[in-house]
Protein backbone atom coordinates (compact mmCIF):
# COMPACT_ATOMS: atom_id res chain seq x y z
CA UNK A 1 0.00 0.00 0.00
CA UNK A 2 1.42 3.38 -0.98
CA UNK A 3 0.66 6.47 0.99
CA UNK A 4 1.59 10.06 0.20
CA UNK A 5 2.08 12.30 3.21
CA UNK A 6 1.70 15.94 2.19
CA UNK A 7 2.89 17.84 5.24
CA UNK A 8 5.43 20.62 5.62
CA UNK A 9 6.35 19.81 9.21
CA UNK A 10 9.02 17.18 8.55
CA UNK A 11 9.11 15.77 12.09
CA UNK A 12 5.40 15.10 11.98
CA UNK A 13 5.59 13.63 8.49
CA UNK A 14 8.41 11.34 9.55
CA UNK A 15 6.70 10.08 12.68
CA UNK A 16 3.65 9.29 10.58
CA UNK A 17 5.93 7.43 8.18
CA UNK A 18 7.63 5.49 10.95
CA UNK A 19 4.37 4.52 12.60
CA UNK A 20 2.80 3.37 9.34
CA UNK A 21 5.86 1.62 7.89
CA UNK A 22 5.32 -1.51 9.99
CA UNK A 23 1.83 -1.94 8.61
CA UNK A 24 2.71 -2.81 5.03
CA UNK A 25 2.36 0.83 4.18
CA UNK A 26 5.02 2.53 2.11
CA UNK A 27 5.10 6.26 2.75
CA UNK A 28 6.29 8.98 0.42
CA UNK A 29 6.55 12.59 1.44
CA UNK A 30 5.88 15.99 -0.03
CA UNK A 31 6.69 19.11 1.94
CA UNK A 32 5.67 21.84 -0.46
CA UNK A 33 2.76 22.58 -2.71
CA UNK A 34 4.78 22.09 -5.93
CA UNK A 35 6.26 18.82 -4.80
CA UNK A 36 2.82 17.58 -3.82
CA UNK A 37 1.25 18.54 -7.14
CA UNK A 38 4.09 16.86 -9.02
CA UNK A 39 3.81 13.60 -7.08
CA UNK A 40 0.05 13.51 -7.21
CA UNK A 41 0.12 13.88 -10.99
CA UNK A 42 2.99 11.48 -11.61
CA UNK A 43 2.13 8.56 -9.36
CA UNK A 44 -0.79 6.64 -7.99
CA UNK A 45 -1.32 6.15 -4.28
CA UNK A 46 -3.73 4.22 -2.15
CA UNK A 47 -4.20 7.05 0.27
CA UNK A 48 -3.12 10.68 0.52
CA UNK A 49 -2.73 12.56 3.78
CA UNK A 50 -3.18 16.22 3.02
CA UNK A 51 -2.22 19.19 5.17
CA UNK A 52 -4.14 22.27 4.06
CA UNK A 53 -1.59 24.95 4.95
CA UNK A 54 1.43 24.36 2.78
CA UNK A 55 4.28 26.58 1.69
CA UNK A 56 3.50 27.58 -1.86
CA UNK A 57 -0.25 27.09 -1.92
CA UNK A 58 -3.51 25.99 -0.43
CA UNK A 59 -3.91 22.25 0.06
CA UNK A 60 -7.51 22.46 -1.08
CA UNK A 61 -6.20 23.12 -4.61
CA UNK A 62 -4.40 19.78 -4.57
CA UNK A 63 -7.66 18.13 -3.66
CA UNK A 64 -9.42 19.92 -6.52
CA UNK A 65 -6.66 18.86 -8.89
CA UNK A 66 -7.08 15.23 -7.80
CA UNK A 67 -10.79 15.34 -8.40
CA UNK A 68 -10.34 17.12 -11.73
CA UNK A 69 -8.08 14.28 -12.86
CA UNK A 70 -10.63 11.80 -11.64
CA UNK A 71 -8.11 10.05 -9.42
CA UNK A 72 -9.43 7.42 -7.08
CA UNK A 73 -7.09 7.89 -4.13
CA UNK A 74 -8.59 8.14 -0.70
CA UNK A 75 -7.81 11.54 0.77
CA UNK A 76 -7.62 12.35 4.48
CA UNK A 77 -7.18 16.00 5.35
CA UNK A 78 -4.97 16.61 8.38
CA UNK A 79 -5.35 20.21 9.35
CA UNK A 80 -4.52 22.57 12.17
CA UNK A 81 -7.74 24.37 11.40
CA UNK A 82 -10.60 23.06 13.42
CA UNK A 83 -13.25 24.97 11.58
CA UNK A 84 -16.44 23.42 10.45
CA UNK A 85 -16.47 25.38 7.21
CA UNK A 86 -13.10 23.98 6.18
CA UNK A 87 -14.23 20.51 7.11
CA UNK A 88 -17.45 20.76 5.11
CA UNK A 89 -15.63 22.33 2.17
CA UNK A 90 -12.98 19.61 2.18
CA UNK A 91 -15.51 16.80 2.34
CA UNK A 92 -17.64 18.42 -0.35
CA UNK A 93 -14.73 18.66 -2.76
CA UNK A 94 -14.15 14.99 -2.21
CA UNK A 95 -11.94 14.29 0.78
CA UNK A 96 -12.83 11.04 2.52
CA UNK A 97 -12.05 12.16 6.02
CA UNK A 98 -10.90 15.13 8.07
CA UNK A 99 -8.62 14.89 11.08
CA UNK A 100 -7.76 17.88 13.26
CA UNK A 101 -4.26 18.33 14.66
CA UNK A 102 -3.12 17.20 17.13
CA UNK A 103 -4.19 13.59 16.65
CA UNK A 104 -3.06 10.18 17.87
CA UNK A 105 -1.12 8.22 15.28
CA UNK A 106 -3.31 5.24 16.11
CA UNK A 107 -6.38 7.31 15.19
CA UNK A 108 -4.75 8.23 11.90
CA UNK A 109 -3.93 4.59 11.21
CA UNK A 110 -7.53 3.62 11.90
CA UNK A 111 -8.83 6.28 9.51
CA UNK A 112 -6.36 5.28 6.78
CA UNK A 113 -7.33 1.65 7.19
CA UNK A 114 -10.98 2.44 6.92
CA UNK A 115 -10.58 4.70 3.88
CA UNK A 116 -8.47 2.14 2.02
CA UNK A 117 -10.86 -0.69 2.85
CA UNK A 118 -13.82 1.36 1.68
CA UNK A 119 -12.14 2.43 -1.55
CA UNK A 120 -10.63 -0.87 -2.57
CA UNK A 121 -12.76 -3.61 -1.21
CA UNK A 122 -16.13 -2.12 -1.99
CA UNK A 123 -18.84 -4.71 -1.56
CA UNK A 124 -16.85 -7.59 -0.19
CA UNK A 125 -15.29 -5.75 2.66
CA UNK A 126 -14.40 -8.60 4.98
CA UNK A 127 -11.31 -8.72 7.15
CA UNK A 128 -10.04 -12.20 7.89
CA UNK A 129 -7.59 -13.01 10.58
CA UNK A 130 -7.22 -16.68 11.45
CA UNK A 131 -10.47 -17.69 13.11
CA UNK A 132 -11.80 -14.12 13.12
CA UNK A 133 -13.92 -12.69 10.31
CA UNK A 134 -15.13 -9.13 10.37
CA UNK A 135 -17.68 -7.87 7.88
CA UNK A 136 -17.24 -4.13 7.68
CA UNK A 137 -20.41 -3.39 5.77
CA UNK A 138 -22.71 -5.62 7.76
CA UNK A 139 -20.84 -4.79 10.97
CA UNK A 140 -20.87 -8.44 11.97
CA UNK A 141 -18.15 -10.54 13.54
CA UNK A 142 -17.69 -14.32 13.16
CA UNK A 143 -15.38 -16.55 15.13
CA UNK A 144 -14.93 -20.00 13.60
CA UNK A 145 -17.96 -19.16 11.45
CA UNK A 146 -20.12 -18.60 14.50
CA UNK A 147 -21.54 -15.08 14.87
CA UNK A 148 -20.49 -13.03 17.88
CA UNK A 149 -22.81 -10.27 18.93
CA UNK A 150 -20.93 -7.08 19.75
CA UNK A 151 -22.22 -3.66 20.73
CA UNK A 152 -21.38 -0.75 18.45
CA UNK A 153 -18.63 0.44 20.80
CA UNK A 154 -17.10 -3.03 21.05
CA UNK A 155 -17.15 -3.36 17.26
CA UNK A 156 -15.48 0.04 16.92
CA UNK A 157 -12.80 -0.97 19.41
CA UNK A 158 -12.13 -4.25 17.62
CA UNK A 159 -11.68 -2.46 14.34
CA UNK A 160 -9.42 0.10 15.96
CA UNK A 161 -7.20 -2.64 17.34
CA UNK A 162 -7.12 -4.50 14.03
CA UNK A 163 -6.05 -1.37 12.18
CA UNK A 164 -3.32 -0.80 14.78
CA UNK A 165 -2.18 -4.37 15.13
CA UNK A 166 1.07 -4.96 17.00
CA UNK A 167 0.98 -1.38 18.22
CA UNK A 168 0.64 -0.12 21.76
CA UNK A 169 -2.52 1.94 21.98
CA UNK A 170 -3.10 4.15 25.01
CA UNK A 171 -6.33 4.41 26.93
CA UNK A 172 -6.58 8.09 26.08
CA UNK A 173 -6.45 7.38 22.36
CA UNK A 174 -9.20 4.77 22.76
CA UNK A 175 -11.39 7.13 24.78
CA UNK A 176 -10.99 9.81 22.17
CA UNK A 177 -11.86 7.37 19.44
CA UNK A 178 -15.03 6.21 21.18
CA UNK A 179 -16.33 9.53 22.46
CA UNK A 180 -14.92 11.93 19.92
CA UNK A 181 -14.42 15.50 21.04
CA UNK A 182 -16.07 15.12 24.41
CA UNK A 183 -13.56 12.55 25.63
CA UNK A 184 -10.95 15.13 26.30
CA UNK A 185 -13.18 16.99 28.69
CA UNK A 186 -12.54 14.35 31.30
CA UNK A 187 -9.54 13.03 33.10
CA UNK A 188 -10.73 9.57 33.81
CA UNK A 189 -11.22 7.12 31.00
CA UNK A 190 -12.47 4.34 33.23
CA UNK A 191 -15.43 3.57 31.01
CA UNK A 192 -12.97 2.15 28.48
CA UNK A 193 -12.23 -0.78 30.82
CA UNK A 194 -15.79 -2.00 30.71
CA UNK A 195 -15.97 -2.07 26.92
CA UNK A 196 -12.61 -3.75 26.58
CA UNK A 197 -13.42 -6.30 29.24
CA UNK A 198 -16.67 -7.19 27.48
CA UNK A 199 -15.01 -7.38 24.08
CA UNK A 200 -12.33 -9.71 25.41
CA UNK A 201 -14.89 -11.86 27.16
CA UNK A 202 -17.15 -12.20 24.12
CA UNK A 203 -14.29 -13.10 21.79
CA UNK A 204 -12.87 -15.54 24.27
CA UNK A 205 -16.22 -17.27 24.83
CA UNK A 206 -16.64 -17.68 21.07
CA UNK A 207 -13.32 -19.51 20.97
CA UNK A 208 -11.12 -16.72 19.66
CA UNK A 209 -7.47 -16.63 20.69
CA UNK A 210 -6.47 -13.92 23.10
CA UNK A 211 -4.89 -11.41 20.72
CA UNK A 212 -5.66 -8.38 22.84
CA UNK A 213 -2.96 -7.90 25.44
CA UNK A 214 -2.94 -5.41 28.28
CA UNK A 215 0.40 -3.66 28.69
CA UNK A 216 1.78 -1.56 31.51
CA UNK A 217 -1.62 -1.55 33.18
CA UNK A 218 -3.37 0.93 30.92
CA UNK A 219 -2.12 0.26 27.41
CA UNK A 220 -3.39 -2.29 24.92
CA UNK A 221 -1.93 -4.18 22.02
CA UNK A 222 -3.52 -6.43 19.41
CA UNK A 223 -0.78 -9.00 18.91
CA UNK A 224 -0.60 -11.23 15.89
CA UNK B 1 -25.48 58.22 41.11
CA UNK B 2 -28.34 59.77 43.13
CA UNK B 3 -26.82 63.23 42.98
CA UNK B 4 -26.33 63.10 39.25
CA UNK B 5 -28.24 65.62 37.23
CA UNK B 6 -28.16 66.75 33.68
CA UNK B 7 -25.59 69.30 32.72
CA UNK B 8 -28.19 71.80 31.49
CA UNK B 9 -30.38 71.60 34.58
CA UNK B 10 -27.41 72.14 36.77
CA UNK B 11 -26.42 75.50 35.26
CA UNK B 12 -30.04 76.60 35.03
CA UNK B 13 -30.66 75.95 38.70
CA UNK B 14 -27.76 78.19 39.71
CA UNK B 15 -29.02 80.92 37.39
CA UNK B 16 -32.48 80.80 38.86
CA UNK B 17 -31.27 80.85 42.45
CA UNK B 18 -29.02 83.79 41.72
CA UNK B 19 -31.75 85.71 39.89
CA UNK B 20 -34.23 84.94 42.68
CA UNK B 21 -31.77 86.17 45.32
CA UNK B 22 -31.09 89.42 43.49
CA UNK B 23 -34.80 90.07 43.02
CA UNK B 24 -35.63 89.34 46.67
CA UNK B 25 -32.84 91.62 47.82
CA UNK B 26 -34.09 94.31 45.47
CA UNK B 27 -37.45 94.58 47.30
CA UNK B 28 -36.10 96.51 50.37
CA UNK B 29 -33.88 98.60 48.09
CA UNK B 30 -36.86 99.59 45.92
CA UNK B 31 -38.86 100.31 49.05
CA UNK B 32 -36.15 102.46 50.59
CA UNK B 33 -35.68 104.48 47.41
CA UNK B 34 -39.39 104.99 46.74
CA UNK B 35 -40.02 105.93 50.40
CA UNK B 36 -37.20 108.42 50.30
CA UNK B 37 -38.50 109.94 47.04
CA UNK B 38 -42.00 110.08 48.49
CA UNK B 39 -40.88 111.77 51.68
CA UNK B 40 -38.74 114.15 49.69
CA UNK B 41 -41.69 115.06 47.47
CA UNK B 42 -43.95 115.62 50.50
CA UNK B 43 -41.38 117.83 52.19
CA UNK B 44 -40.89 119.83 48.99
CA UNK B 45 -44.57 120.67 48.91
CA UNK B 46 -44.81 121.06 52.68
CA UNK B 47 -47.41 118.44 53.00
CA UNK B 48 -47.68 117.01 56.45
CA UNK B 49 -49.31 113.67 56.84
CA UNK B 50 -50.68 112.10 59.93
CA UNK B 51 -48.67 109.20 61.30
CA UNK B 52 -51.45 106.86 60.32
CA UNK B 53 -51.56 108.02 56.71
CA UNK B 54 -47.81 107.75 56.57
CA UNK B 55 -47.95 104.13 57.71
CA UNK B 56 -50.66 103.40 55.20
CA UNK B 57 -48.53 104.83 52.41
CA UNK B 58 -45.52 102.75 53.43
CA UNK B 59 -47.70 99.71 53.48
CA UNK B 60 -49.00 100.39 49.96
CA UNK B 61 -45.52 100.97 48.67
CA UNK B 62 -44.34 97.65 50.10
CA UNK B 63 -47.25 95.81 48.53
CA UNK B 64 -46.82 97.51 45.17
CA UNK B 65 -43.08 96.90 45.11
CA UNK B 66 -43.47 93.26 46.12
CA UNK B 67 -46.21 92.56 43.62
CA UNK B 68 -44.28 94.21 40.80
CA UNK B 69 -41.05 92.46 41.70
CA UNK B 70 -42.72 89.07 41.88
CA UNK B 71 -44.52 89.70 38.60
CA UNK B 72 -41.43 90.76 36.72
CA UNK B 73 -39.23 88.18 38.30
CA UNK B 74 -41.67 85.44 37.33
CA UNK B 75 -41.70 86.74 33.80
CA UNK B 76 -37.94 87.03 33.76
CA UNK B 77 -37.23 83.61 35.26
CA UNK B 78 -39.90 81.84 33.21
CA UNK B 79 -38.37 83.38 30.12
CA UNK B 80 -34.95 82.30 31.27
CA UNK B 81 -36.03 78.73 31.75
CA UNK B 82 -37.77 78.51 28.41
CA UNK B 83 -35.04 80.24 26.48
CA UNK B 84 -32.31 78.25 28.20
CA UNK B 85 -34.02 75.02 27.46
CA UNK B 86 -34.48 75.86 23.81
CA UNK B 87 -31.14 77.44 23.16
CA UNK B 88 -28.97 75.05 25.06
CA UNK B 89 -30.95 72.06 23.89
CA UNK B 90 -30.05 73.05 20.37
CA UNK B 91 -26.57 74.06 21.39
CA UNK B 92 -25.73 70.74 22.99
CA UNK B 93 -27.48 68.64 20.36
CA UNK B 94 -24.24 67.47 18.68
CA UNK B 95 -22.91 66.46 22.07
CA UNK B 96 -25.91 64.30 22.83
CA UNK B 97 -25.82 62.78 19.38
CA UNK B 98 -22.18 61.80 19.77
CA UNK B 99 -22.95 60.47 23.21
CA UNK B 100 -25.69 58.15 21.99
CA UNK B 101 -23.44 56.96 19.15
CA UNK B 102 -20.72 56.04 21.61
CA UNK B 103 -23.21 54.34 23.88
CA UNK B 104 -24.33 52.05 21.07
CA UNK B 105 -20.82 51.34 19.91
CA UNK B 106 -19.47 47.87 20.56
CA UNK B 107 -15.82 47.11 19.90
CA UNK B 108 -16.48 43.51 19.10
CA UNK B 109 -19.06 44.34 16.48
CA UNK B 110 -17.53 45.53 13.29
CA UNK B 111 -19.05 48.64 11.78
CA UNK B 112 -17.95 52.19 11.21
CA UNK B 113 -18.98 54.88 13.64
CA UNK B 114 -19.75 58.32 12.21
CA UNK B 115 -20.60 61.43 14.15
CA UNK B 116 -22.81 64.15 12.74
CA UNK B 117 -21.04 67.20 11.36
CA UNK B 118 -21.20 70.18 13.67
CA UNK B 119 -20.24 73.85 13.23
CA UNK B 120 -19.21 74.27 16.85
CA UNK B 121 -15.46 74.12 17.29
CA UNK B 122 -15.43 72.41 20.65
CA UNK B 123 -17.73 69.65 19.52
CA UNK B 124 -15.87 69.15 16.30
CA UNK B 125 -12.71 68.76 18.29
CA UNK B 126 -14.44 66.34 20.62
CA UNK B 127 -15.65 64.23 17.72
CA UNK B 128 -12.24 64.19 16.12
CA UNK B 129 -10.65 63.05 19.36
CA UNK B 130 -13.30 60.36 19.66
CA UNK B 131 -12.61 59.15 16.11
CA UNK B 132 -8.95 58.89 16.94
CA UNK B 133 -9.56 57.10 20.21
CA UNK B 134 -11.98 54.63 18.68
CA UNK B 135 -9.78 53.93 15.67
CA UNK B 136 -6.89 53.17 18.02
CA UNK B 137 -9.01 50.83 20.08
CA UNK B 138 -10.42 49.04 17.07
CA UNK B 139 -6.92 48.50 15.72
CA UNK B 140 -5.70 47.09 19.02
CA UNK B 141 -8.78 44.90 19.33
CA UNK B 142 -8.30 43.51 15.83
CA UNK B 143 -4.63 42.91 16.42
CA UNK B 144 -5.42 41.03 19.56
CA UNK B 145 -8.07 38.93 17.85
CA UNK B 146 -5.75 38.13 15.01
CA UNK B 147 -2.98 37.30 17.41
CA UNK B 148 -5.11 34.88 19.41
CA UNK B 149 -6.28 33.28 16.19
CA UNK B 150 -2.83 32.93 14.67
CA UNK B 151 -1.18 31.89 17.90
CA UNK B 152 -3.71 29.11 18.40
CA UNK B 153 -3.28 27.88 14.84
CA UNK B 154 0.47 27.99 15.03
CA UNK B 155 0.40 26.06 18.28
CA UNK B 156 -1.58 23.17 16.80
CA UNK B 157 1.30 21.95 14.64
CA UNK B 158 3.98 21.67 17.34
CA UNK B 159 1.36 20.05 19.55
CA UNK B 160 0.72 17.54 16.80
CA UNK B 161 4.46 16.86 16.59
CA UNK B 162 4.70 16.21 20.33
CA UNK B 163 1.66 14.00 20.25
CA UNK B 164 2.97 11.88 17.39
CA UNK B 165 6.41 11.58 18.97
CA UNK B 166 4.86 10.36 22.20
CA UNK B 167 2.79 7.84 20.25
CA UNK B 168 5.98 6.60 18.61
CA UNK B 169 7.79 6.41 21.92
CA UNK B 170 4.95 4.25 23.16
CA UNK B 171 5.92 1.68 20.52
CA UNK B 172 9.47 1.33 21.77
CA UNK B 173 10.21 -2.31 22.57
CA UNK B 174 12.37 -1.51 25.59
CA UNK B 175 9.78 0.61 27.33
CA UNK B 176 9.39 -0.03 31.06
CA UNK B 177 6.15 0.30 32.97
CA UNK B 178 7.51 3.37 34.71
CA UNK B 179 8.36 5.03 31.43
CA UNK B 180 4.94 4.19 30.11
CA UNK B 181 3.35 6.07 33.01
CA UNK B 182 5.55 9.09 32.27
CA UNK B 183 4.42 9.08 28.65
CA UNK B 184 0.80 8.79 29.70
CA UNK B 185 1.15 11.77 32.04
CA UNK B 186 2.77 13.79 29.29
CA UNK B 187 -0.12 12.75 27.04
CA UNK B 188 -2.62 14.00 29.57
CA UNK B 189 -0.96 17.37 29.94
CA UNK B 190 -0.74 17.62 26.19
CA UNK B 191 -4.42 16.85 25.82
CA UNK B 192 -5.13 19.66 28.23
CA UNK B 193 -2.99 22.14 26.34
CA UNK B 194 -4.67 21.33 23.07
CA UNK B 195 -8.05 21.62 24.75
CA UNK B 196 -7.22 25.07 26.11
CA UNK B 197 -5.94 26.05 22.72
CA UNK B 198 -9.08 24.81 21.00
CA UNK B 199 -11.31 26.67 23.43
CA UNK B 200 -9.32 29.90 23.10
CA UNK B 201 -9.71 29.65 19.37
CA UNK B 202 -13.41 29.07 19.81
CA UNK B 203 -13.80 32.08 22.08
CA UNK B 204 -11.96 34.24 19.59
CA UNK B 205 -14.19 33.00 16.82
CA UNK B 206 -17.36 33.75 18.76
CA UNK B 207 -16.05 37.21 19.53
CA UNK B 208 -15.16 37.60 15.88
CA UNK B 209 -18.84 37.17 15.17
CA UNK B 210 -18.40 33.85 13.48
CA UNK B 211 -21.08 31.20 13.92
CA UNK B 212 -23.67 33.80 12.98
CA UNK B 213 -26.10 31.53 11.14
CA UNK B 214 -29.14 30.65 13.18
CA UNK B 215 -31.73 27.94 13.09
CA UNK B 216 -34.59 26.71 15.22
CA UNK B 217 -33.21 24.14 17.63
CA UNK B 218 -35.23 21.59 19.57
CA UNK B 219 -33.50 22.15 22.88
CA UNK B 220 -35.31 19.27 24.58
CA UNK B 221 -34.07 16.81 21.97
CA UNK B 222 -30.58 18.23 21.92
CA UNK B 223 -30.37 18.03 25.70
CA UNK B 224 -31.35 14.39 25.70
CA UNK B 225 -28.81 13.63 23.00
CA UNK B 226 -26.08 15.47 24.92
CA UNK B 227 -26.79 13.60 28.11
CA UNK B 228 -26.67 10.28 26.28
CA UNK B 229 -23.18 11.15 25.01
CA UNK B 230 -21.96 11.76 28.55
CA UNK B 231 -23.59 8.73 30.09
CA UNK B 232 -20.31 6.79 29.79
CA UNK B 233 -18.57 9.30 31.99
CA UNK B 234 -21.33 9.73 34.55
CA UNK B 235 -21.75 5.99 34.94
CA UNK B 236 -18.05 5.55 35.50
CA UNK B 237 -18.45 7.86 38.50
CA UNK B 238 -21.69 6.21 39.62
CA UNK B 239 -23.59 9.44 39.18
CA UNK B 240 -27.32 9.48 38.78
CA UNK B 241 -28.63 11.97 36.24
CA UNK B 242 -32.19 13.04 36.95
CA UNK B 243 -33.58 14.72 33.96
CA UNK B 244 -36.87 16.52 33.61
CA UNK B 245 -37.25 18.08 30.22
CA UNK B 246 -40.37 19.71 28.94
CA UNK B 247 -40.73 18.44 25.39
CA UNK B 248 -40.72 20.76 22.43
CA UNK B 249 -38.74 23.68 23.82
CA UNK B 250 -37.49 25.51 20.77
CA UNK B 251 -34.76 28.12 20.78
CA UNK B 252 -33.22 30.06 17.97
CA UNK B 253 -29.46 29.94 17.73
CA UNK B 254 -26.42 28.42 16.15
CA UNK B 255 -26.43 24.68 16.66
CA UNK B 256 -22.72 24.35 17.29
CA UNK B 257 -22.78 27.06 19.94
CA UNK B 258 -25.84 25.68 21.70
CA UNK B 259 -24.22 22.25 21.72
CA UNK B 260 -21.06 23.69 23.25
CA UNK B 261 -23.13 25.45 25.88
CA UNK B 262 -24.94 22.25 26.89
CA UNK B 263 -21.72 20.21 26.74
CA UNK B 264 -19.89 22.59 29.03
CA UNK B 265 -22.65 22.88 31.62
CA UNK B 266 -23.13 19.12 31.78
CA UNK B 267 -19.42 18.24 31.78
CA UNK B 268 -18.84 20.66 34.62
CA UNK B 269 -21.61 19.03 36.63
CA UNK B 270 -20.20 15.55 36.00
CA UNK B 271 -16.62 16.57 36.57
CA UNK B 272 -17.21 18.35 39.85
CA UNK B 273 -19.73 15.98 41.43
CA UNK B 274 -18.52 13.67 44.14
CA UNK B 275 -18.98 9.98 43.24
CA UNK B 276 -22.37 8.42 43.93
CA UNK B 277 -24.22 11.74 43.92
CA UNK B 278 -27.07 13.02 41.82
CA UNK B 279 -27.11 15.58 39.06
CA UNK B 280 -30.44 17.14 38.28
CA UNK B 281 -31.13 18.74 34.94
CA UNK B 282 -34.44 20.51 34.44
CA UNK B 283 -35.64 22.13 31.28
CA UNK B 284 -38.84 24.08 31.71
CA UNK B 285 -40.60 26.50 29.42
CA UNK B 286 -37.97 29.18 29.50
CA UNK B 287 -35.13 28.02 31.66
CA UNK B 288 -32.57 25.27 31.98
CA UNK B 289 -31.34 24.43 35.46
CA UNK B 290 -28.36 22.16 36.15
CA UNK B 291 -27.74 21.18 39.76
CA UNK B 292 -24.98 19.10 41.27
CA UNK B 293 -23.65 18.41 44.72
CA UNK B 294 -20.68 20.33 46.02
CA UNK B 295 -18.97 21.15 49.28
CA UNK B 296 -18.44 24.90 49.04
CA UNK B 297 -19.72 27.79 46.99
CA UNK B 298 -17.70 28.90 44.00
CA UNK B 299 -16.47 32.43 43.58
CA UNK B 300 -19.25 34.28 41.78
CA UNK B 301 -17.09 37.04 40.36
CA UNK B 302 -14.40 34.72 39.01
CA UNK B 303 -16.65 32.00 37.73
CA UNK B 304 -17.39 33.24 34.24
CA UNK B 305 -14.00 34.80 33.61
CA UNK B 306 -11.36 33.24 31.43
CA UNK B 307 -9.10 31.09 33.55
CA UNK B 308 -10.98 32.42 36.57
CA UNK B 309 -11.41 28.98 38.08
CA UNK B 310 -8.44 27.09 36.70
CA UNK B 311 -6.73 24.83 39.14
CA UNK B 312 -4.26 22.05 38.68
CA UNK B 313 -6.64 19.67 40.38
CA UNK B 314 -9.20 19.59 37.61
CA UNK B 315 -8.72 18.70 34.00
CA UNK B 316 -10.79 21.74 33.06
CA UNK B 317 -9.48 24.37 30.76
CA UNK B 318 -10.77 27.29 32.78
CA UNK B 319 -12.56 28.42 29.67
CA UNK B 320 -15.76 26.38 29.73
CA UNK B 321 -17.87 28.85 31.64
CA UNK B 322 -16.35 31.81 29.84
CA UNK B 323 -17.59 30.17 26.66
CA UNK B 324 -21.01 29.59 28.19
CA UNK B 325 -21.19 33.25 29.17
CA UNK B 326 -20.06 34.41 25.77
CA UNK B 327 -22.68 32.28 24.04
CA UNK B 328 -25.39 33.51 26.42
CA UNK B 329 -24.41 37.10 25.68
CA UNK B 330 -24.82 36.46 21.98
CA UNK B 331 -28.43 35.34 22.40
CA UNK B 332 -29.41 37.58 25.32
CA UNK B 333 -29.78 34.60 27.58
CA UNK B 334 -28.91 34.96 31.22
CA UNK B 335 -26.74 32.56 33.13
CA UNK B 336 -26.73 32.68 36.92
CA UNK B 337 -25.00 30.70 39.62
CA UNK B 338 -26.22 30.06 43.15
CA UNK B 339 -25.10 27.77 45.94
CA UNK B 340 -27.66 26.46 48.37
CA UNK B 341 -27.85 23.45 50.58
CA UNK B 342 -24.61 21.99 49.17
CA UNK B 343 -25.96 22.27 45.65
CA UNK B 344 -24.27 24.18 42.85
CA UNK B 345 -27.01 25.53 40.65
CA UNK B 346 -26.54 26.98 37.21
CA UNK B 347 -29.69 28.45 35.75
CA UNK B 348 -29.98 29.55 32.20
CA UNK B 349 -32.78 31.98 31.49
CA UNK B 350 -33.73 31.56 27.86
CA UNK B 351 -35.66 34.78 27.62
CA UNK B 352 -38.61 33.10 25.94
CA UNK B 353 -41.64 34.90 27.33
CA UNK B 354 -43.61 34.26 24.21
CA UNK B 355 -42.81 30.59 24.30
CA UNK B 356 -46.24 28.90 24.35
CA UNK B 357 -47.26 30.42 21.03
CA UNK B 358 -44.00 29.53 19.48
CA UNK B 359 -44.19 25.89 20.53
CA UNK B 360 -47.66 25.60 19.10
CA UNK B 361 -46.73 27.13 15.78
CA UNK B 362 -43.63 25.00 15.49
CA UNK B 363 -45.67 21.89 16.08
CA UNK B 364 -48.29 23.01 13.60
CA UNK B 365 -45.67 23.55 10.97
CA UNK B 366 -43.95 20.26 11.55
CA UNK B 367 -46.46 17.51 12.11
CA UNK B 368 -44.42 14.52 13.15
Amino acid sequence: MKILVIEDETTLAQSIGTYLSDENYLCEFAGTFEEAIYKVEAYDYDCILLDLMLPGGDGIKILEELKAQNKQEGVIIISAKNSLEDKIKGLQIGADDYLTKPFHLSELAARIYSVIRRKQFGNVNVIEQNELKINLLGKTVMVNDQPVSLTKKEFDLLLYFISNKNKVVSKGALAEHLSGEVADMFDSYDFIYVHIKNLKKKLHEAGCDNYLKTLYGTGYKWEI
Amino acid sequence: MGNMSKLLNRSLKKFIIYAGLVLVCSIPVYYAIISWLWDYELNEHNIVLTAEADREDSFRIIIAVTVLTVLFSTLLLGGFILLNRRISGRLWQPFYQSLSKIKNFDLSRPGEITFKETDIDEFRELNQSLYKLIAGNVAIFNQQKEFADNASHELQTPLAVIQSQLDLLLQSKSLSGEQYVIIEDAHKALARVSRINKNLLLLTKIENSQFMDKEMIDLSGLLEKTISIFINFSEAKQLEIKMGAMPGVIVEGNKILVEILLNNLITNAIRHSPPNSTISITLSGNSLVVKNTGSAALQQDQLFKRFGTTSSKTPGTGLGLALVKQICNRYNWKIAYTFNNYQHTFSLDLNLDFLPNRVVTMQDNNPV
